[in-house]
């Protein structure tokens, strides 16, 4: 019996270039701009077979997040945070990795808590005070939505 | 085998590439937040070597537009004074003429307060001996009471007699004019003769007996007898001699500069032969009251 083949690191990097305009264009908007990046960092980069790929990918996206937005006196915090989630995210899903869709999702909302909190304090080390925004919420809304898409990443090699 | 976790293989540096991103960006965070003194003072520490290499060159570079500015500034300096240095130039030359004539008048002055005549003071307006019996033109006339065969001096020496006079001006024949003739005598063998001009600064003296013995620089002054000078006025020098005949004949350098004299003095008619005038001529400048 034949298994389908994981996803090419060369889609991976396509979609992860793709987070990145998504990102870098949808500044105006806090809400989209948080579901992109929470997905290039938790889903995407987290799928990679090297931690190091993982955290470059994860810390990119954090440099092109403060780097849009152009608000921040001293940026590095959120992608210190990407950093951290990324390889805690990749470290889980490869000991752990989710036996139903619900329980990966649970798993992404989790994550996600601990990133949007993780990030807020960062920034808050690096560049002072600031807004929480509601990214978050964003982000938990729609993780039925990002969250399928990325759970063949973190499927196990049998189930793929 | 397998490879060690920590070593220098593909698994190790793999780690030492995450070690190094995650501490190098919880050092940006941590060490960029707050005061700046602390980037500052991390920048000057790996800025070190450099600034210690580049120091040398930054103060050559200095040094090199100091001294850039310095040869600026001399050099406008000098075009100051190069500038300066024309104006004065050109002020003493138009000033010259003037200065010359001042110091003659004033040595004529000297030498008219030490001469026991009467003597009147004039100007040389025109100059023009080196014309065919040219001779000198006076601004003193018959308004001044000129007349015919008044002696002329100036301190250098004796100048010429009047020759014409008109209302305002006189013409003056010099000495070294071929129609002049002046009665000399030597300083030290006191003989007398009469002096005829040859030439531009030049003359000799006529009716010198052979015996006579005359030597070279010796002094010649007027000897009185043509009732137009005094005795004693100086007229040269002796320049040479050489025998003609029963006579002798001296050549003689004038004394005074005639082409270049611009203030005389003029004796009144026929003076006293025995007069007590200087040998030489009046110090420059030297006025005694």
């Amino acid at each position: 019996m034949s298994q389908p083949a994981a996803m090419p690191t060369l889609w991976r990097c396509i979609l992860g270039a793709a987070c990145f305009g998504a990102i870098l264009l949808s500044s105006p908007w806090p809400g989209p701009q948080a579901v992109f990046h929470a997905f290039l960092v938790l889903a995407l980069a987290s799928g990679f077979e090297s931690p190091l790929a993982a955290m470059l990918w994860a810390a990119a996206g954090g440099w092109i997040l403060e780097g849009s937005l152009r608000m921040y006196p001293h940026l590095g915090g959120t992608a210190l945070a990407n950093m951290t989630l990324c390889l805690l995210a990749q470290w889980h899903f490869r000991n752990r990795p989710p036996d139903s869709r619900t329980a990966y999702w649970g798993q992404l909302a989790a994550f996600s808590l601990g990133h949007f909190v993780l990030i807020h304090l960062l920034v808050r080390l690096a560049a002072g005070p600031h807004a929480w925004g509601w990214g978050w919420l964003w982000t938990l809304v729609t993780i039925p939505v990002w969250g399928t898409l990325s759970l063949r990443m973190h499927l196990p090699a049998r189930r793929r | 085998m397998r490879p060690r976790p920590w070593g220098w293989n593909p698994v190790g540096r793999r780690r030492y590439a995450i070690l190094v991103l995650y501490v190098g960006h919880l050092g940006w965070i941590t060490l960029g937040h707050g005061h700046g003194s602390r980037w500052q003072a991390m920048l000057e520490t790996l800025s070190w070597p450099v600034q210690k290499i580049s120091a040398p060159l930054l103060r050559s570079r200095a040094q090199r537009a100091e001294r850039a500015g310095s040869l600026q500034r001399a050099q406008y300096e000098l075009a100051m004074l190069r500038q300066r240095l024309e104006s004065i130039q050109k002020e003493n030359a138009q000033q010259a003429p003037r200065l010359i004539e001042a110091e003659e008048a004033i040595r004529t002055l000297a030498l008219k307060k030490q001469v026991p005549l009467e003597m009147k003071a004039a100007r040389v307006l025109v100059n023009v001996r080196s014309a065919p019996f040219g001779g000198m033109i006076l601004d003193q006339g018959l308004d001044a009471g000129l007349v015919r065969d008044q002696g002329v001096f100036c301190p250098e020496g004796v100048v010429g007699r009047i020759w014409e006079v008109s209302q305002r001006e006189s013409s003056l024949l010099p000495l070294d004019a071929y129609n002049a003739s002046t009665a000399v005598m030597l300083a030290q063998s006191r003989a007398t003769g009469v002096l005829q001009g040859v030439g531009p600064g030049r003359a000799e003296i006529r009716y010198i007996g052979g015996q006579e013995v005359v030597q070279i620089g010796e002094p010649v002054y007027t000897s009185g007898l043509d009732r137009v000078f005094p005795r004693g006025l100086l007229v040269g020098h002796v320049v040479g001699t050489r025998p003609q005949g029963a006579e002798l004949q001296v050549d003689v350098a004038l004394a005074a500069p005639l082409n270049r004299v611009h203030q005389v003095l003029i004796l009144p008619p026929q003076p006293r032969i025995d007069l007590a005038v200087p040998a030489a001529p009046p110090k420059e400048g030297k006025v005694k009251p």
